[in-house]
């Protein structure tokens, strides 16, 4: 690790993890760690492992080995359902919105896990920042372009209160346009207070954000540091554009 | 992919003549076990060899069901609907022509005075069911999953209606009687040894290999040039021609058809029985229809019940099939592969 | 004039029995990918509540018949189908038709196969008047039945939270999970209405045949689940669709068809059944977005 300040517990901590499907071994020994108000991003080339790490996180995957703990409660014994309500919300790759209901109801949903009674002023809260979103709030949300569906997708998570969001390729399918407004509310959603784990093979967008990186090529970190360290390091291109040449990264460039 | 395991190319030439007992010992097995089935047969007293002959004939159709659903990993519903159209033509073609002048006066001339001999009728009862098959599975065999289930139950339903009510060719609801009854138990033997043998050279072939493969993951044996269509339906057709058999031999071992026979109950039993073997092996479905139709036996003594010192105690009628559906379900929830989990009977010895 | 008013209220009346059972396999489609051909079950139990409390006041029996669903489904999910929801569809197909099978058989064993008769509302046989036009109150009965459940159902998923969170599911199971919606939850209530709407069509059925037997539920259930088919698995309003259409259309080929094919009206129907799986898969009104998994 090149930053060592380990002081502060951290939010989110991965110790060794192993994730399998059938014989395939899609994570090999994983140790991350997010701290309380970063912007954590995880980039690497398609297949790397980068979506297994935020399944094996969101309860999606049983990793066969390894421990994951947030704020230092152990995370193995919560299911599915419940990583919500320990405060961890998930932007999947591909967004999965709700296509056939409305996009009101696709906030409700995010609202799942909550009791309190203000969950509709905080979805009045996300239609006046996004008017946009407000006018069609009672269309089916598969009308939607690309991002809105992933506006629509973030809110979603946000609606939930979580301490930490995690998003799967939020800039994939999407015009540079758009991919910068999504970054933009990804750092405002920082300064909420809310810490973010992402997920990118646009790393030049993820780094211009993050606090901290890690690349990951064949279901491990090959290296981590601060975006300007990771730059500055001459295993950078080896451990990212070695491996794949994607669109992606000749855009971020 | 198969669990057989064995890998030809690596064993020395010497050795290539037990290499093929090797390849060959699931089926040998099989064989030893049905030959020996029939020996018991041989001294058991009447009822019980009766029973024993009926297993086997069933056992001709859950193998015909598992060169399908084993191979394709697609689930059928309709096989029993092969077995009915195997009975009813080998039925047509045997029967004197006087009964049929009785129960089926409206034949056209040519059926009427049909009279042929067993083997003959009986490989037309096979071979228009697997005619049937190839016909109908020809558009249905593009589905899989769920549609493919409802497809072939929807052969079964057809099926069922079409001889139930083609009045003048089947005699509709009515039984047809006076079939010549030449089905005891080495009769069905040689059918089960007939079925296994196919069976066994068919899931050997490049074309069930191929389908197995596209079980798997059907997307990627398509895009690497596999006709997955194809090959489903050969083991469709094999399978209905198996079924048909084993729909004749049941005629002929019943001397009556009906078509009340060949509906649900039956389906739900072949499925049973398939089930709980194990639908991934030729043991698993040999070893699923021998289990129950023991089992049913058992549970039929207990219906008739013993009697100890003047006391009669019965099981209540009908509780064999309560408890075959509920071995089903047990299977299904612990041990999903069934009684064999897939494989066939391995080598005993170190290689 | 009479005779096709006569027919078409026939049909519609059957057609809605069948809506409602075709609601009630794809309610429990749309949740878990499972087809239950233990619906079927559901209903027997309800007639056979019906039978064993015959005599009392009516709201009585109609809600021992609904308490022997109710508690029939919520047994078979946790017992049976609960343990296996995450295997593919087709084990879960053979699971139904398992426990289809076990309950059917059990059934025989206590009480043997023999339909018992049972004069269940004998109010409802008269005939009435209508605009000058004679026909059975029973029917007329059964389809404001059947629409009332239509309304009530689609005001229950489309207003309610559970109803949210059961659309939710049927779109996309997984997802709604990491949201936080509660599978056991939803499932659970998917079962509850599909076996209130197994009582109440089990009602009318035993009202309008007068009888109870262990197979009553298998022929409805057959039928309705190929309308659930060629309505578009996986999508509610096509379930009912589907239904009203097939259960409709057997009533119509009935009168309609010459007397020497009229017995082979169940042939159409499976066939046209074979069609639309192979022209349109998706049945009539295709599911949206369709999704197993992330």
């Amino acid at each position: 690790m090149i930053v060592a300040e380990t002081t502060t517990e951290p939010l989110l901590d991965l110790r060794n993890i192993e994730v399998r499907y059938g014989a395939i071994t899609a994570l090999r020994g994983v140790d991350l760690h997010v701290k309380t108000g970063e912007i954590v991003a995880i980039v690497g080339p398609n297949g790397a492992g980068k979506t297994s790490l935020l399944s094996a996180v969101a309860g999606l995957v049983k990793p066969v080995s390894g421990s994951i703990s947030l704020s230092g409660k152990s995370l193995a014994p919560v299911g599915l359902e419940d990583i919500v309500r320990h405060g961890i919300a998930l932007v999947p790759e591909g967004r999965n919105i709700f296509a056939s209901l409305t996009v009101e109801e696709n906030l409700q949903l995010g609202a799942t896990s909550r009791r309190d009674s203000e969950v509709n002023t905080d979805i009045g809260r996300f239609f006046s920042t996004f008017p946009i979103l407000g006018e069609r709030r009672n269309q089916p949300a598969g009308l939607l372009s690309g991002g809105e569906q992933q506006m629509l997708a973030i809110a979603r998570a946000l609606l939930s209160r979580p301490k930490l969001l995690m998003l799967d390729e939020p800039s994939l399918g999407l015009a540079p346009k758009i991919v910068e407004q999504v970054y933009v509310e990804l750092e405002k959603i920082r300064d909420d207070g809310i810490t973010i784990l992402v997920v990118e093979q646009n790393a030049a967008r993820a780094f211009a954000v993050a606090d901290r990186a890690y690349i990951m090529s064949h279901g491990q970190f090959a290296l981590s540091g601060t975006p300007a360290d990771l730059r500055d390091n001459a295993g950078f291109d080896a451990a990212y554009f070695g491996v794949s040449m994607d669109s992606e990264s000749r855009d971020g460039a | 992919m198969n669990s057989d395991g064995h890998t030809p190319a690596r064993t020395a030439a010497a050795f290539s003549g037990p290499e093929l007992l090797r390849r060959l010992w699931p089926l040998l097995c099989l064989v030893a076990i049905i030959v020996l089935i029939g020996i018991f047969a041989e001294l058991a007293p009447t009822v019980v060899q009766r029973r024993i002959t009926q297993g086997l004939i069933y056992l001709v159709a859950v193998v015909g069901l598992y060169v399908f659903v084993g191979n394709s990993g697609v689930l059928a519903f309709g096989n029993v609907a092969f077995m009915a159209i195997g009975a009813y033509v080998s039925a047509l073609l045997t029967m004197s022509a006087g009964a049929k002048g009785i129960f089926l006066p409206d034949l056209p001339a040519w059926l009427q005075t049909a009279e042929w001999a067993p083997l003959a009728a009986a490989g037309a009862g096979g071979g228009i069911a697997a005619i049937v098959a190839f016909v109908v599975g020809y558009p249905l065999m593009r589905l899989s999953g769920i549609s493919a289930g409802i497809a072939t139950f929807a052969i079964l339903v057809v099926t069922y209606v079409v001889i139930g009510n083609w009045s003048s060719v089947t005699g509709g609801q009515n039984s047809l009687m006076g079939l010549p009854i030449y089905v005891g138990p080495w009769t069905a033997v040689i059918g089960a040894l007939v079925a296994v043998g196919i069976a066994f050279a068919y899931q050997e072939s490049r074309s069930a290999l191929l389908l197995r493969a596209s079980r798997e993951d059907e997307a990627a044996a398509a895009a690497s040039g596999v006709n997955v269509v194809r090959h489903r339906l050969a083991a469709f057709v094999i399978g209905a021609f198996l079924s048909g058999v084993s729909g004749v031999l049941l005629a002929h071992f019943l001397g009556t058809v009906r078509v009340e026979t060949f509906y649900l109950d039956l389906t739900f039993l072949i499925i049973a029985m398939l089930v709980i073997g194990g639908m991934g092996s030729l043991t698993g479905a040999v070893a699923g229809a021998v289990v129950i139709a023991a089992l049913t036996e058992l549970l039929r003594q207990a219906e008739v019940g013993v009697t100890i010192g003047g006391v009669s105690l019965a099981a209540p009628g009908g509780l064999g099939d309560v408890v075959l559906a509920l071995l089903m379900l047990l299977i299904i929830l612990f041990r999903p592969k069934g009684i064999a989990g897939g494989k066939e009977i391995p080598w005993p010895f170190r290689r | 004039m009479d005779r096709i008013v006569q027919t078409l209220v026939d049909a519609v009346s059957v057609g809605g029995l069948y809506a409602l059972t075709a609601l009630g396999i794809g309610l429990i489609f749309g949740v878990m990918r499972l087809i239950n051909f233990a619906h079927g079950e559901l209903i027997m139990i309800a007639g056979y509540a019906i039978l064993l409390m015959f005599g009392l006041p009516i709201w009585l029996v109609a809600v021992g018949a609904l308490g022997a669903a109710l508690l029939l489904a919520l047994a078979i999910e946790r017992a049976a189908f609960r343990p296996i929801r995450e295997a593919d569809p087709a084990t879960l197909l053979i699971s139904s038709f398992a426990v289809s099978f076990f309950l059917q058989k059990t059934m025989i064993l206590f009480v043997g196969s023999r339909p018992k008769g049972v004069d269940f509302l004998p109010g409802l046989a008269q005939q009435i008047q209508l605009a000058g036009i004679r026909l059975q109150l029973l029917q007329i009965v059964t389809i404001v039945v059947s629409a009332v459940l239509l309304v009530g159902l689609t005001w229950f998923l489309k207003t309610t939270r559970l109803g949210l969170e059961m659309r939710a599911a049927a779109e996309n199971f997984r997802m709604a999970q990491v949201l936080g919606v509660r599978a056991n939850r939803v499932i659970a209530t998917a079962f509850a209405i599909s076996s209130v709407l197994a009582a109440v069509v089990a009602c009318l059925f035993v009202a309008q045949t007068g009888l109870v037997q262990p197979r009553m539920g298998l022929q409805l259930v057959v039928i309705a689940f190929v309308g659930t088919v060629i309505g578009g698995l996986g999508c509610l309003p096509g379930a009912a669709l589907g239904g009203f259409l097939v259960g409709a259309a057997t009533i119509l080929l009935q009168t309609l068809l010459p007397p020497d094919l009229r017995v082979f009206r169940e042939a159409f129907v499976f066939v046209a059944v074979a069609l639309v799986l192979l022209f349109r898969p998706q049945g009539i009104i295709p599911a949206r977005g369709l999704k197993e998994r992330i």
